[in-house]
C-alpha cells in the first residue's frame, strides 16, 4: 500500500457517527467556557451627519465609538481597534439616532445629545480622568489644555491631555471640542478645527471660519468662586489660570450656573 | 464624504459553525484519542476567539485555526513527555499498537495494524515534518495554507512533507 494512502487512513475510524456526539457534547463546553471571556458587543454602523460621515458603536452602557471618517482607511483601523474591546455588531438602527441627536445639536438644539456615554474605550486611567473632567464643562464655555490637567490632577499635564483629547474616543459627546490653548488660540482638533469651529459657534462662540482666536468679548469664568468677568477685570490679574473656564456670553454663563463679578460687571 | 460600505469581519459564531467539524476530525485524528481531542477542541476555540480580534480581516481563517491547533497538540506532546519520564503509567508504557488493539476490538486487523504501526512510525519524526505531514494529509491543507499555519515559506512546508514522506517509506 503507498505510503500516503495509509497515513490518510489513520484515525479514519473516529470519522464515524461518534463524531457528532463529541462534537455536540464540546460545543457545549466551549459555549460555557466563552461566557466568561466573551467580550461585550457593540451595535455599529455608519451614519451621516452635517459633520461628515461618522463611525459610531453603542454598547449596552451607552455610545462608546464616535469615530470622524477622514479617509477609507481610516474606517478598517478603527474597526480594528474597536474589536480589541469589543464584538461589533452591525445594527444600522441603533445607531441611526445619533447622526440625528448631532444635526439637532448643531442646529442649535441645547439637549439634543441624549446617548450615555461608556469610556471603555480609553486607553489610560488618565485619559478616563481627563473624559470625565471634560464632560463637566457647560455647553458655552471652553477650557484650556492646561485648565483641564489641572481638574484632573496633572497641573503641568497640558501636553498629556492633548493627547487624551486626541484619542477621545467619543468627540462631541465627550466635548473635547471645548478645549483651546492657554494663550486664546482655538488650537486644534481630530477631525479638522473647521469642525471645532463649528461646534463652538453653535454652542454661541461668535467665530468665523477664518479665526484663530477666542473672540475678545468672551467673559472669563472662575471655577472655584463661580463668579464670571470681563477678560479685562482688574481681578483677573491675579487669579490661578488653571481655574478660568472662558464662556461665550454672560447669558451662557448665567446659564451655566455663575453670577457676575460686582466689580467690573459684565452685562 | 461617500464611504463603501460598513465590512465586519465574520461573527465568531459563524467561524465556529464553519470550521469545528474539521477540527475536531483533525485533532481527533492527531491525537488518537477522544477525552484528549475534546480537551484540545475546546482550548483551540477559546485561545481562537482571544486572538480572533487581532486577525487581519484580510487574510485566511482556516490555516490560523490549524496553526492554534498545532501549537496546542505541540504543547501537549510536550507536557505529556514531561509528565511520563516522571511517572510511567501502567497504560502508556504499553506500545501504541496494543492500547489501540486493546480499546476498540472492533478495528479490521489488517487495516489497523498497518495504522497504528505508521502512527509509531509519524510519532518518530522530527516535529515539523510530523506537523507538516499531519497538516497535509489529516487536514488536507495545501503547501500554502501549510505554510501560513506553521508560520515557514511554502518550500519550506513542500520540503518537511516529502522528508516525512521518503523517511516514512524508507522505515516501512
Amino acid at each position: 500500500m503507498k505510503i500516503e494512502k495509509i497515513v490518510r487512513s489513520i484515525g479514519s475510524e473516529f470519522l464515524d457517527e461518534g463524531v457528532e456526539e463529541l462534537l455536540h457534547r464540546s460545543r457545549d463546553r466551549v459555549d460555557n467556557e466563552l461566557k466568561h471571556i466573551r467580550r461585550p458587543e457593540a451595535a455599529v454602523g455608519i451614519v451621516k451627519s452635517p459633520l461628515g460621515d461618522l463611525l459610531v458603536a453603542m454598547s449596552a452602557r451607552g455610545i462608546v465609538l464616535n469615530h470622524y471618517l477622514l479617509d477609507a482607511s481610516d474606517l478598517a483601523g478603527t474597526i480594528a481597534k474597536l474589536r480589541l474591546a469589543l464584538d461589533p455588531v452591525e445594527d444600522p438602527r441603533t445607531i441611526k439616532e445619533v447622526g440625528e441627536e448631532v444635526r439637532r445639536y448643531l442646529a442649535g438644539e441645547p439637549k439634543a445629545l441624549r446617548q450615555s456615554i461608556d469610556l471603555t474605550l480609553a486607553a489610560s486611567p488618565f485619559q478616563q480622568k481627563v473624559l470625565r473632567k471634560l464632560q463637566e464643562i457647560p455647553r458655552g464655555a471652553v477650557v484650556s489644555y492646561q485648565a483641564l490637567g489641572a481638574a484632573a490632577g496633572a497641573p503641568r499635564g497640558a501636553r498629556p491631555v492633548g493627547n487624551a483629547l486626541h484619542n477621545n474616543p467619543v468627540p462631541i459627546y465627550v466635548p473635547c471640542h471645548r478645549v483651546i490653548s492657554s494663550d486664546g488660540r482655538i488650537g486644534g482638533y481630530g477631525g479638522g478645527a473647521s469642525r471645532k469651529l463649528q461646534l463652538l459657534r453653535c454652542e454661541g462662540f461668535t467665530l468665523d471660519d477664518a479665526d484663530v482666536r477666542l473672540p475678545d468679548k468672551v467673559v472669563w469664568g472662575h471655577t472655584g468662586t463661580r463668579i464670571f468677568c470681563r477678560g479685562n477685570c482688574r481681578t483677573t490679574a491675579r487669579v490661578n489660570r488653571a481655574r478660568i473656564m472662558f464662556v461665550a456670553n454672560p447669558e451662557e454663563a448665567r446659564r451655566a450656573g455663575m453670577r457676575p463679578c460686582k466689580i467690573c460687571r459684565p452685562a | 464624504m461617500a464611504h463603501e460600505k460598513l465590512q465586519l469581519p465574520l461573527p465568531f459564531e459563524r467561524i465556529m459553525e464553519r470550521h469545528e467539524r474539521e477540527i475536531m476530525g483533525y485533532l481527533l485524528r492527531v491525537s488518537g484519542d477522544r477525552d484528549d481531542a475534546a480537551d484540545l477542541f475546546q482550548e483551540t476555540w477559546l485561545r481562537a476567539y482571544r486572538a480572533y480580534p487581532r486577525l487581519q480581516p484580510d487574510s485566511d481563517v482556516r490555516p490560523w485555526l490549524y496553526a492554534i491547533a498545532v501549537n496546542l497538540c505541540r504543547n501537549r506532546a510536550r507536557d505529556g513527555a514531561r509528565r511520563t519520564r516522571v511517572i510511567v503509567a501502567d497504560d502508556e508504557a504499553l506500545p501504541a499498537a496494543e492500547r489501540i488493539a486493546r480499546d476498540d476490538g472492533s478495528l479490521n486487523e489488517n487495516e489497523g495494524y498497518a495504522a497504528v504501526h505508521m502512527r509509531e512510525l509519524i510519532s518518530g519524526l522530527p516535529a515539523k515534518q510530523r506537523e507538516a505531514l499531519h497538516l497535509r494529509y489529516f487536514a488536507g491543507l495545501n503547501y500554502g495554507e501549510i505554510a501560513t499555519a506553521m508560520d515557514c515559506s511554502e518550500q519550506g512546508a513542500r520540503a518537511n512533507v516529502s522528508q516525512a514522506v521518503r523517511k516514512l517509506k524508507s522505515m516501512w
